[in-house]
């Protein structure tokens, strides 16, 4: 796919740029390395981290956002927005190429994310203790959970399904199972301390998990996943609000991951629906919820504007948490009926197209910017204290 | 403004608090001096103005110093005209502490005192002082000081400095004797008539508006245009710029933050009763509240198959809600005037952490009054009065849930406080009158909003964290606004499925253990000074009645029924034993709206300065002469 090749096409680049690039790294401490990294064509895997999964979760939840919206199976959303120009100018044909796309970056990157392991090793290793970068960790498997949501050929109920529910699951509850484990007991990562905005990716990585498994069929289990992050999240929740002294671990160019505070319960919400198979109040309120929080960090642009200065791979992170919000106010304009929730519908809709699509035009025009010099995650990961 | 006139009468009234090194019993310095116009145009062009950290003041006053007393203040270096603004400048009178140089050699910047100015215009003395310290500032031969001082009787202050430095002990009050028609505050250095321009820096635009109104009711003066000039050359070179959360902290302590710590001062007179605008706080909008749901509380009664055999009649309902209507348009009205011509003191009372959260308190009492509205006014309410009145509140939600994640310093860990529930509990009660005027989505939506921070707030205020500065150690009042959020959730979750749930049972449980909670520990609900905002927290009360007669109508039994009759008597009592107190105040004490202190704090702690506590009288002003003169070495 062109887009498959236009990620090659970016990583190659990337490598070259980085193996022609004479410009000492700055505030690198790992800088010692860079003489001899600057001729090594896998030079790019040190400064590659867990957070360009962003790219990949952001093209599986738009993936996953077409096939809902576009969905012929008993949907009347799609039904109701058939006589709309809009949608009836997106042929399955567009839908399949965005579900491609998004499978090859997500192989790409996982292949590269692989290399990093083995070449890098201690580099991953400290990734998973910097407290925002664990949790990005979640993301890959995250992203193949929403691909195999969103697959065009499989059926929820299909063998391979189940099989492959069971593969992209067991990591995420492995991680959960250690991450979680770690923030009421461990001594120096007491959640008061490590959390931020990105931890939650942890719970919605759980939130995807239980949708898929609901949808799947496995009622029980879906009930238990989601009661994992629920509670985990009204603790994040509460933790984040509360703002402790110390806890400003975001740095300003990561600022886009605020986002994923409305990205959360909008999940949560679309998991329950799965599982109760209507949008009930709880759905609602748990919609409202996110709708509520998004407006609330729209209407602060200041927030925003140390990050928007440059390009970097920090802003992929708009995308996915505006889909997420997309297909949840689809299930809700599907349950209500009423003009103002299709037109809301329609506007979160167009509003995530939008981002996503300004996203791959950025990415292809300023491709050298996703592997800058100063990546935040960059410094903390080599160096981090273990 | 209501100047001065008590003390500006007898000189040396000053009140012990105000144990200044300056003792003075000066006339000029004590007591309003008669305005010679003479000395005022001759200091006008050179006085600097003084202002007061945090708003834009007006420049006003040709020694128009916002601040009065100021003097004192150690280091409060009032810049010429032409230097910039600098923040702490100055700060008025310092009631306990006098006020020296901060440091031995700390006149090298000429001081100017700020109390200059002082609305009046009349010091001609101080007016003179203040131009030799002008004159000082710029270096010129200072005119001999004790010639200054034997002005009158005796400015004791600067005869020893050998620097520039001017000491003022009292402020030049605003209220001249002599000043015709000049009750306002005015632009003050300037004339006998003129405005206290002490109060211009809480004004809207610096006190413009209130020239403008000035000069378009009476004849402009002569020299108006040129303080206009100068008012505006300041004002320009100004900033506006706000004490930070933490000064608020800092500065003040008390369980509503509204009194100030002993080492703190402030930009307004403390001695002098400040005009009625600025003292009237914004939660007085508490008392609405306090009204308007007794008014739902009788139409309950009234209305409700438990109660029936009270033979409670819809007349009372239809009473209180008159009287809470009118009391409503009046606080309205007033604080309406309070934002048109002290915006700036309106700004400051919402950065204040407490009183922020009574910017919720109009919108709810709204909401209270569309509840309890009699069924004789009408029975059926249109949904834009729904959608008109959460509209504010959804704005005001926004800004102030916003900050909490993700503001800066206003941190919930640090900021977080009973009265912060004001701010969610508006949320279930526009679910709850949305419900009831039929409307499906937008009570859910703020209920489901209101939920989710109700839960950060309340794990937040049980955990009482170090980092907390506001909690009170002890139990006040604003400890019954616990007990708000849970029952009206409960009657807002009960119409919004119809019926009274289990989720609407939690809810009620979880409000009257609260209740309970605090009912036993009422003995220590001791010492507080009464202040308007206690009407805010009579609500919860009648709240937690309300509900048990809305479940007592699901449980029916003799103990539901009693349960909700006590809680019901107790309200009332305690409502009409509040409304006791505040006649009390308003008419025997004369105290119900204090100086709104809480507004009026630096924006920056000055310096440490020397306490002395002079005895006043002759001695003690030899006394202050030897300290100064010995610290000025």
């Amino acid at each position: 796919m062109a887009a498959g090749d236009e990620a090659a096409a970016a990583a190659s680049t990337v490598a070259v740029s980085l193996n022609n690039n004479d410009k000492p790294r700055r505030h690198h401490p790992a800088a010692s390395g860079k003489e001899e990294n600057r001729h090594r064509p896998w030079a790019m895997l040190t400064r590659f981290h867990a957070g360009y999964f962003r790219i990949s979760l952001a093209l599986s939840g738009q993936a996953l956002l077409w096939r809902t919206l576009t969905s012929d199976d008993n949907s009347s959303t799609a039904t109701e927005l058939r006589p709309l120009p809009l949608v009836r100018s997106l042929p399955s044909a567009a839908f399949l190429l965005l579900w491609s796309l998004a499978l090859l970056a997500l192989l790409a990157l996982a292949a590269l994310y692989a290399a990093r392991c083995l070449l890098r090793f201690h580099a991953v290793r400290a990734e998973f203790r910097h407290h925002v970068a664990m949790n990005y960790l979640f993301a890959p498997w995250i992203s193949c959970l929403l691909l195999l949501q969103s697959a065009p050929f499989l059926r929820p109920d299909a063998p391979p399904y189940h099989l492959l529910w069971w593969a992209f699951s067991l990591p995420i509850l492995a991680l959960d199972v250690k991450i979680y484990g770690q923030w009421f007991t461990r001594g120096r990562r007491f959640l008061s301390m490590v959390a931020n905005p990105a931890s939650h990716i942890t719970v919605i990585g759980n939130l995807v998990t239980a949708r898929a498994a609901a949808k799947m069929g496995w009622h029980e289990g879906a009930v238990a996943i989601f009661a994992v992050g629920a509670a985990h999240y009204l603790v994040l929740f509460v933790t984040l609000y509360q703002r402790f002294l110390g806890s400003d671990s975001l740095p300003a160019m990561l600022r886009p991951v605020f986002f994923l505070f409305f990205a959360a319960p909008s999940m949560a919400s679309l998991a329950w629906d799965a599982i109760s198979s209507s949008f009930d109040t709880c759905c609602k309120m748990l919609f409202f919820l996110s709708l509520f929080l998004f407006a609330s960090l729209v209407s602060r642009p200041a927030l925003f504007k140390r990050a928007m200065r440059r390009f970097s791979v920090a802003w992929w992170a708009y995308s996915f948490p505006l889909s997420v919000l997309a297909l949840a106010s689809a299930e809700y304009a599907q349950e209500v009926r009423q003009a103002a929730a299709n037109g809301l519908m329609l506007v979160l809709a167009v509003l995530s197209v939008a981002v996503t699509l300004a996203l791959m035009l950025f990415t292809a025009l300023r491709t050298a910017d996703l592997l800058p010099h100063d990546d935040p995650f960059d410094h903390g990961c080599p160096q981090l204290p273990t | 403004m209501e100047g001065a006139t008590g003390n500006s009468t007898t000189p040396r009234a000053v009140p012990p608090l105000l144990a200044d090194v300056e003792v003075s019993n000066l006339p000029g310095f004590d007591v309003t001096p008669t305005p010679s116009p003479r000395h005022q145009d001759a200091a006008t062009p050179t006085t600097p103005s003084a202002r007061p950290q945090p708003s834009p003041k007006k420049a006003s006053r040709p020694g128009g110093l916002p601040m009065d007393r100021v003097t004192r203040r150690s280091e409060v270096v009032l810049p010429s005209l032409e230097s910039p603004f600098q923040a702490p400048g100055y700060r008025t009178m310092q009631p306990v502490s006098i006020s020296l140089p901060a440091s031995p050699t700390g006149f090298g910047a000429p001081a100017i005192p700020a109390g200059l100015g002082g609305g009046a215009g009349g010091d001609p003395d101080g007016l003179r002082r203040q131009a030799m310290a002008n004159a000082a500032a710029r270096g010129e031969p200072q005119p001999s000081p004790p010639a200054a001082q034997d002005k009158h009787g005796g400015s004791v202050r600067f005869a020893h400095q050998p620097d520039k430095v001017v000491f003022r002990s009292q402020p030049i009050p605003g209220g001249q004797p002599a000043p015709p028609g000049s009750a306002r505050a005015g632009r003050a250095g300037s004339r006998v008539m003129s405005r206290d321009k002490r109060y211009d820096s809480f004004k809207t635009f610096s006190g413009k508006l209130e020239r403008q109104l000035t000069h378009l009711a009476r004849a402009p003066e002569v020299h108006d245009d040129e303080e206009d000039g100068e008012d505006d050359a300041i004002t320009t070179s100004r900033s506006t710029s706000m004490p930070k959360v933490d000064r608020f902290f800092a500065a003040l302590e008390g369980p509503e933050l509204d009194q100030l710590k002993s080492s703190e001062e402030l930009v307004l007179p403390s001695d002098k009763k400040w005009p009625f605008l600025l003292r009237f706080p914004v939660s007085a909008f508490g008392m609405s509240l306090g009204v308007s749901s007794q008014a739902i509380l009788w139409k309950t009664i009234a209305t409700s198959a438990p109660t029936t055999f009270l033979h409670v009649g819809t007349k009372v309902n239809l009473v209180l809600w008159c009287i809470s209507v009118a009391l409503m348009c009046a606080i309205t009205a007033v604080y309406a005037l309070k934002v048109a011509f002290f915006f700036e003191a309106v700004r400051r009372e919402y950065y204040h952490p407490i009183r922020v959260n009574f910017f919720f308190a109009p919108w709810i009492a709204c909401l209270f009054l569309a509840i309890g509205v009699p069924p004789s006014v009408a029975t059926e309410l249109p949904r834009w009065l729904w959608y008109a009145l959460m509209a504010p509140v959804l704005v005001l939600e926004l800004k102030i849930y916003g900050q909490w994640m993700s503001g800066g310093q206003r941190r919930l860990s640090k900021v977080a406080n009973p009265s912060n529930h004001l701010s969610v509990v508006g949320n279930f009660v526009g679910a709850l009158l949305g419900a009831s005027m039929g409307l499906r989505e937008g009570p859910v939506f703020f209920f489901s909003v209101g939920l989710a921070h109700y839960s950060v707030l309340f794990v937040t205020l049980y955990q009482r964290l170090p980092t907390n500065e506001t909690l009170p150690k002890e139990l006040h009042p604003v400890f019954f606004l616990f007990v708000a959020a849970p029952s009206v959730a409960s009657m807002a979750w009960a119409r919004i499925t119809g019926e009274f749930g289990y989720g609407s049972r939690v809810a009620y449980f979880i409000a009257m253990f609260l209740y309970a909670s605090l009912a036993v520990r009422i003995n220590f609900f001791r010492g507080f000074r009464f202040s308007l905002a206690w009407w805010a927290y009579t609500f919860p009360m009648t709240g937690a009645a309300i509900a048990s007669i809305r479940y007592s109508t699901e449980v029916d039994n003799t103990f539901t029924k009693a349960l909700c009759v006590a809680l019901s008597a107790v309200a009332v009592l305690t409502v009409t034993a509040l409304f006791a107190t505040t006649l009390v105040h308003a008419f025997v004490l004369r105290n119900l709206f204090p100086n709104d202190i809480s507004i009026a704090i630096t924006e920056r702690k000055m310096k440490p300065i020397i306490e002395l506590h002079e005895s006043q009288g002759e001695d003690g002003s030899t006394k202050s002469n030897d300290i100064e003169a010995g610290s000025a070495q």
